[in-house]
């Protein structure tokens, strides 16, 4: 029958040495998640069509299916969604703030490429009800440290703020549909659309060209001053402010030497409401990990609340461990037991004893002659034989 | 300091001189670039540059992974290609247009009448698009050469394809009927590589401004 070797479009199997590297950087994730506090929960892999909708915008992205009633179901496209439902209705009474972090694979139709797999598994926490800087440092020292902790040492983490561009737009009375033009072009960096929108509008020379410096503002701390000028409206410094802060806070956390600002990052704007980012690794040609806040997102579940999270690629922070020749294959092999005829007995005492010692033991099944127990040996990948036969007694 | 190369991704074609040549002006060249190279990679280790030759439709495949950081490709590539990748600046050349022509014998009151018949192109996605914003379902036959080959022997009955000067058309008896985008070379962009290579690509883009 054709295909039942296949796996389905955009899912992957881990084979052992990749599931092995998998698993020791999501394990690594969960405790050091767990070490600020955040607690770890699971959603159900399906969820409503109209909860995972509630935001808008991804229906044509989801696996879609039917219930027994005809109701709509879907794969849970990301995590954000899920834990505002959650946070909504079982945790509604639970005191805030609310830390809450997952390890999932998520779903989405799309054109399958490396790094952009239909399954593709995230790590990743939200932190509900705070809406100062404090706490989006948190969230960024997390990401910071979970890049680390997997075993990147090179990367970098940009900083935006979509409050900026949303400033120098409303500072412009620009009409709504004309912002998401220009928000499309910022977050696409489309730039010579952007210049062509902006032109378009008539604004005075040095208006026009703010909005055109936008997806150009990329650097250091010194960055912020240059946006800073840029701004005649409050809303605009007051978010150059909250990135200061944001960055002195993430200096205290040590991870300010990861930092790096952009203010053409503005991400899914429906969404994010403030500080956004996303975390990059050289010769890798996309973002391993992305997050930002989100105040108004919970509304739509019925009170408001504030929020910021971010979520981590699992494969992608592989791919990028394996370009910088960074190995997360751990697995331990240290001992092929094997054994002569009529040493199955001792055979599997002395096994439970090196186990109870802290060895990872493969003792064979049957009974092997000595050569044959060498080869299993060297073909399994095990760094030592133990061989009985009745010379040892 | 410059410590880190800049592969840039350059078409095969009409673009290369004019692309190349460009470049050169503002010292972002190297020993043997040129077209009919038979070196794969092109370095220019004292610039730290390296560029690549691939086939035109490529180039945004090279750069949206991130094998090429910055590339030269025309807008109508681009918008057929449907990658997401960065466009940094119109550089003016490789000017035209993409449009739907059909034999002049043959030629039909309205676009409206073409519903449901075969159109031959070598930009089936933006031809899919034009199309279906006007409620009209096409066959779209997908050629990589020659378009204007499909009327002229039964294949489709009309073409959608790009148009410098027209001479192509009108040696072969065919009639633009819509005109359905501008297109010229861009600059493009990898993402990651626009933000970790920020002041090498920010300055060549500052650089060209001035000279374009």
């Amino acid at each position: 029958m054709a295909g039942i070797l296949e796996t389905p479009y955009g899912t992957r199997d881990f084979l052992p040495r990749e599931a092995a590297a998998k698993r020791a950087i999501e394990n690594r994730l969960a405790k050091l998640f767990a070490e600020f506090g955040y607690e770890e929960v699971v959603t159900p892999t399906m969820e409503f069509l109209e909860t995972l909708t509630i935001s808008g915008g991804v229906e044509s992205n989801l696996f879609k299916m039917f219930d027994q009633n005809n109701r709509t179901l879907a794969l849970h496209h990301e995590m954000t969604t899920p834990i505002a439902r959650l946070a909504m209705s079982r945790l509604k009474d639970s005191p805030l703030p609310l830390k809450l972090s997952y390890n999932t694979s998520v779903f989405r139709f799309r054109k399958n490429q490396m790094g952009r797999q239909c399954e593709f598994y995230q790590a990743g926490v939200e932190l509900l009800g705070v809406s100062n800087a404090f706490a989006d440092a948190e969230i960024i020292a997390l990401a910071a440290n979970g890049l680390k902790v997997a075993g990147l040492k090179d990367f970098t983490i940009c900083l935006g703020q979509v409050e900026f561009a949303n400033g120098l737009m409303a500072e412009n009375n620009l009409p709504p549909d004309v912002q998401t033009e220009i928000k499309i072009a910022i977050e696409r960096h489309d730039i010579v659309g952007l210049e062509k929108i902006v032109d378009a509008l008539n604004l005075d020379k040095a208006a026009a060209d703010s909005l055109k410096k936008i997806p150009k503002l990329h650097g250091g701390i010194e960055i912020l001053e240059t946006a800073c000028a840029l701004a005649n409206n409050k809303k605009s410094i007051d978010a150059i402010n909250n990135l200061e802060e944001i960055y002195k806070l993430a200096e205290i956390y040590g991870v300010a030497d990861k930092i790096a600002f952009d203010l053409g990052i503005i991400r899914d704007f429906e969404y994010y409401t403030g500080m956004v980012f996303e975390a990059y690794a050289p010769n890798v040609g996309y973002s391993l990990a992305g997050g930002g806040r989100y105040d108004h997102m919970l509304k739509d579940f019925g009170l408001a609340c504030p929020a910021t999270g971010f979520a981590l690629g699992i494969e992608r922070i592989l791919t990028a461990c394996e370009k910088q020749g960074i190995s997360n294959d751990v697995r331990a092999k240290d001992i092929y037991l094997s054994y002569s005829e009529g040493k199955f007995n001792a055979a599997i005492k002395r096994a439970l004893e090196l186990r109870d010692a802290g060895k990872v033991v493969e003792l064979s099944l049957i009974a092997q002659s000595k050569v044959d127990a060498e080869k299993s040996q060297v073909d399994k990948g095990y760094s030592e034989l133990i061989y009985l036969n009745d010379l040892d007694f | 300091m410059i410590d880190e190369y800049i592969t840039i991704a350059l078409p095969k074609g009409k673009l290369f001189g004019l692309s190349t040549e460009l470049l050169k002006k503002i010292g972002w060249t190297a020993e043997g670039l040129h077209e009919k190279s038979r070196k794969l990679v092109i370095t220019n280790d004292a610039a730290k540059l390296k560029f690549i030759i691939t086939k035109t439709a490529d180039v945004p495949t090279y750069v949206e992974y991130g094998a090429a950081d910055i590339g030269i490709i025309g807008k109508d590539v681009i918008m057929e290609s449907g990658k997401d990748i960065y466009e940094l600046l119109d550089l003016g050349f490789g000017k035209c247009h993409l449009m739907m022509a059909v034999p002049k014998d043959k030629k039909r009151a309205s676009l409206e009448d073409y519903a449901h018949t075969r159109v031959a192109t070598k930009f089936p996605r933006l031809a899919k698009k034009f199309f279906d914003e006007r409620g009209m379902q096409m066959e779209y036959i997908k050629l990589n050469g020659s378009i204007e080959l499909g009327p002229i022997v039964g294949l489709s009955e009309s073409i959608v394809d790009i148009v410098e000067t027209g001479t192509t058309l009108r040696e072969n008896n065919l009639e633009e009927i819509v005109h359905i985008a501008d297109a010229t070379a861009r600059l493009i962009a990898n993402r990651v590589s626009y933000r970790l290579k920020f002041e090498r690509i920010n300055n060549l883009v500052t650089e060209l401004e001035k000279i374009l």
